[in-house]
């Protein structure tokens, strides 16, 4: 049996100290190659970092296989268990100086979200939650605030990777209609904040249209956790849509963003 | 003369063991608000709970009768037939019951642990009908074996002292209705006396697997850092809040005295509840220290009370998630992240500089 708590604890440890990373070199980065579209980027930071985070989790136990942005699958002797790591999901809000980004890890055995840390090291926003336990930011518990969408906030996450380029204007309409029947929808550059965000009531609901496994598995747990209603689909290798939303928003999130997913 | 009617929310320590030394069975009837249903259905089935005072070597026992235990909520039909409300559920609890507090011009007596509870309230009401109470006294959820059999909702306080804001005098009861200026000096001694050195004492306490104060106090280590950090309070209280040092000095020996109770049974785990709430900014232990830094006081002992805080580790605890936290980060990373103290204040480098050093100190205990 794996012990959960000590899987939170090494997640926490290896997102705190990626943060740490991120912070002493915030202002030296230069990109290094644009990978699947001009929004996804990489710059040798995510790479070192990816690299250290790696270090902590194999110490911790090294036979737990890890899938990682930039490295891709690391094999690992213990079977159904993983841990899924972004080492900077928001790289583009790093690279431009906007303070919304941050490291994503979590922990999934037999095809079960068990763990999931989000750090943000410019706003010290530590989320991180095992089931079973509940979601805190900070020394906090949180969860999320249900208000109807009028009353709430929304993002939304479309993919670097457009999937089908003719079906992109379905995403631009999507973001409109919950644009306009709610306080608004943000296209904020992180989805794994997003759903973090989500876990504490800032977002009423978000969605993701080809997201990324690493981006979104700590978040779509800790706002499962928080008290959202969370559905995702495999749609490719490594590829996820998604709606999280809070009870209240879920109907209309997910009437509108079924449309995104089409 | 007819009996004045009570509406207490909170059926714990306070609102159960301490309320009816305050106001009489005979001169009061009593009704609560519970969040907990084994407890109001005891109630409710008993009709009567024993409060038990300590007093020399032997108790004094009282039997409460108790009209109904509402579940919160429920008591929106008789609240505005009351004479008084009294709140005794916690700081963290009482956001709950603010919103069913605006149907009522009665007086509000806030036994909260914490003196901003009834600005808070009233903002929220629009009234000015919720005042601050200070039950100076430690009450026990744990009776002795054989009382307990008889009533497991038995309960011990102390012989305490109650100070009330004179604004609710009316209510009448055996306590000492004072001013605004009074009230204020008893809470800074309360805060800074009695809840910082209590809540050091129990987690010194837990470090050495003691479950109650009185055998936290008999370990002679832990007896010596609890008075450590008491001197250090009480020269801050001198020095800094200007409080009269005969005053204090007496306080502090009350206090110490009680501590030692040993018909108190005090639970370790009640007082330790919740470490993060008492390592708040301002609050009794954080706060406390930067008072102490500020008057020039080092208070080396009080710190020692703060890492023992920071190892607390009671799995059942509210705050359990503290264990995670202090085992997974650095130290820097736990006081910069999760305790929020600025990197380079005298405080975030007093505890890095003293870290190792203490954390060996409390080692020792065991």
């Amino acid at each position: 049996m794996i012990d959960r708590d000590k899987l939170l604890e090494t997640a926490i440890k290896a997102a705190v100290e990626a943060g740490n990373i991120i912070s002493a070199h915030t202002h030296d980065i230069i990109p290094r190659a644009a990978k699947e579209s001009l929004r996804d980027v990489v710059t040798e930071l995510d790479v070192y970092v990816e690299k250290e985070i790696v270090k902590i989790l194999k110490e911790f136990d090294s036979g737990f296989a890890i899938l990682t942005e930039e490295t891709g699958e690391i094999s690992g002797a213990q079977k159904g268990c993983r841990w899924v790591v972004d080492p900077l999901d928001g790289t583009v809000n790093f690279i431009n100086g906007i303070p919304f980004y941050g490291t994503s890890i979590a922990f999934i055995e037999n095809n079960t979200l068990i763990v999931g840390v989000f750090y943000n090291s410019v706003l010290k926003e530590l989320f991180y939650g095992c089931r079973g336990v509940g979601v805190y930011k900070n020394h906090k518990k949180v969860q999320v605030k249900d208000r109807p969408p009028e009353k709430s906030l929304f993002s939304i996450a479309f993919s670097g990777k457009s999937y089908d380029r003719s079906m992109r204007k379905n995403e631009f309409l999507c973001f409109g209609k919950i644009n306009d029947n709610s306080m608004g929808c943000l296209r904020t550059g992180s989805a794994a904040a997003n759903l973090a965000y989500l876990t504490e009531g800032r977002f009423g609901g978000c969605c993701g249209k080809a997201n990324k496994i690493w981006d979104v598995a700590a978040g779509l747990l800790l706002a499962e956790l928080a008290g959202a209603k969370v559905s995702f689909q495999h749609i490719g290798t490594n590829l996820v849509n998604y709606v999280a939303a809070t009870p209240s928003n879920w109907d209309f999130l997910n009437k509108v963003a079924g449309k995104l997913f089409v | 003369m007819a009996r004045k009617t009570l509406l207490i929310y909170g059926a714990g320590a306070i609102g159960r063991g301490y309320v009816p030394w305050v106001f009489a069975p005979d001169k009061y009837r009593y009704y609560y608000v519970e969040a907990q249903k084994s407890i109001r259905d005891i109630l409710n089935e008993q009709k009567y709970f024993t409060s038990l005072k300590t007093k020399t070597s032997t108790y004094q026992v009282l039997e409460v009768p108790v009209e109904f235990c509402y579940a919160p909520g429920e008591e929106k039909s008789i609240i505005s037939d009351v004479d008084a409300i009294i709140t005794a559920v916690g700081p963290r609890n009482i956001l709950s019951i603010a919103e069913n507090l605006q149907n009522t011009n009665v007086p509000i007596i806030c036994f909260e642990n914490d003196d901003s509870i009834p600005g808070f309230i009233n903002s929220l009401t629009g009234g000015t009908n919720a005042v601050f109470g200070i039950p100076d006294v430690i009450t026990s959820n744990t009776a002795p074996a054989k009382i307990g059999k008889k009533d497991p909702l038995a309960i011990i306080t102390e012989d305490g002292f109650c100070y009330i804001d004179s604004a609710a005098r009316k209510i009448g009861g055996d306590c000492s209705y004072v001013n605004k200026k009074l009230l204020a000096k008893q809470w800074q001694a309360k805060l800074y006396l009695h809840n910082t050195s209590h809540c050091i004492a129990a987690y010194l306490g837990s470090f050495i697997s003691a479950k109650y104060i009185h055998q936290a106090m008999e370990n002679r280590s832990v007896k010596m850092i609890v008075k450590g950090a008491m001197y250090e309070m009480q020269e801050m209280l001198k020095r800094k809040m200007r409080l009269n040092a005969e005053f204090v000095d007496w306080y502090a020996r009350k206090e110490l005295k009680r501590f030692c109770n040993k018909l108190l049974y005090d639970p370790i785990s009640r007082v330790a509840r919740e470490p993060f709430r008492k390592l708040a900014h301002g609050e009794r232990l954080i706060g406390a220290a930067e008072l102490c830094l500020t008057g020039n006081i080092i208070p080396k002992n009080v710190l020692t009370g703060i890492m023992a805080a920071f190892c607390y580790n009671n799995p059942d605890d509210p705050d359990a998630h503290i264990r995670y936290l202090i085992s997974a980060l650095k130290p820097q990373d736990f006081l910069k992240i999760i305790m929020n103290l600025q990197p380079n204040g005298a405080l975030f480098e007093l505890l890095l500089s003293c870290w190792n050093g203490t954390l060996k100190r409390l080692g020792n205990l065991k």
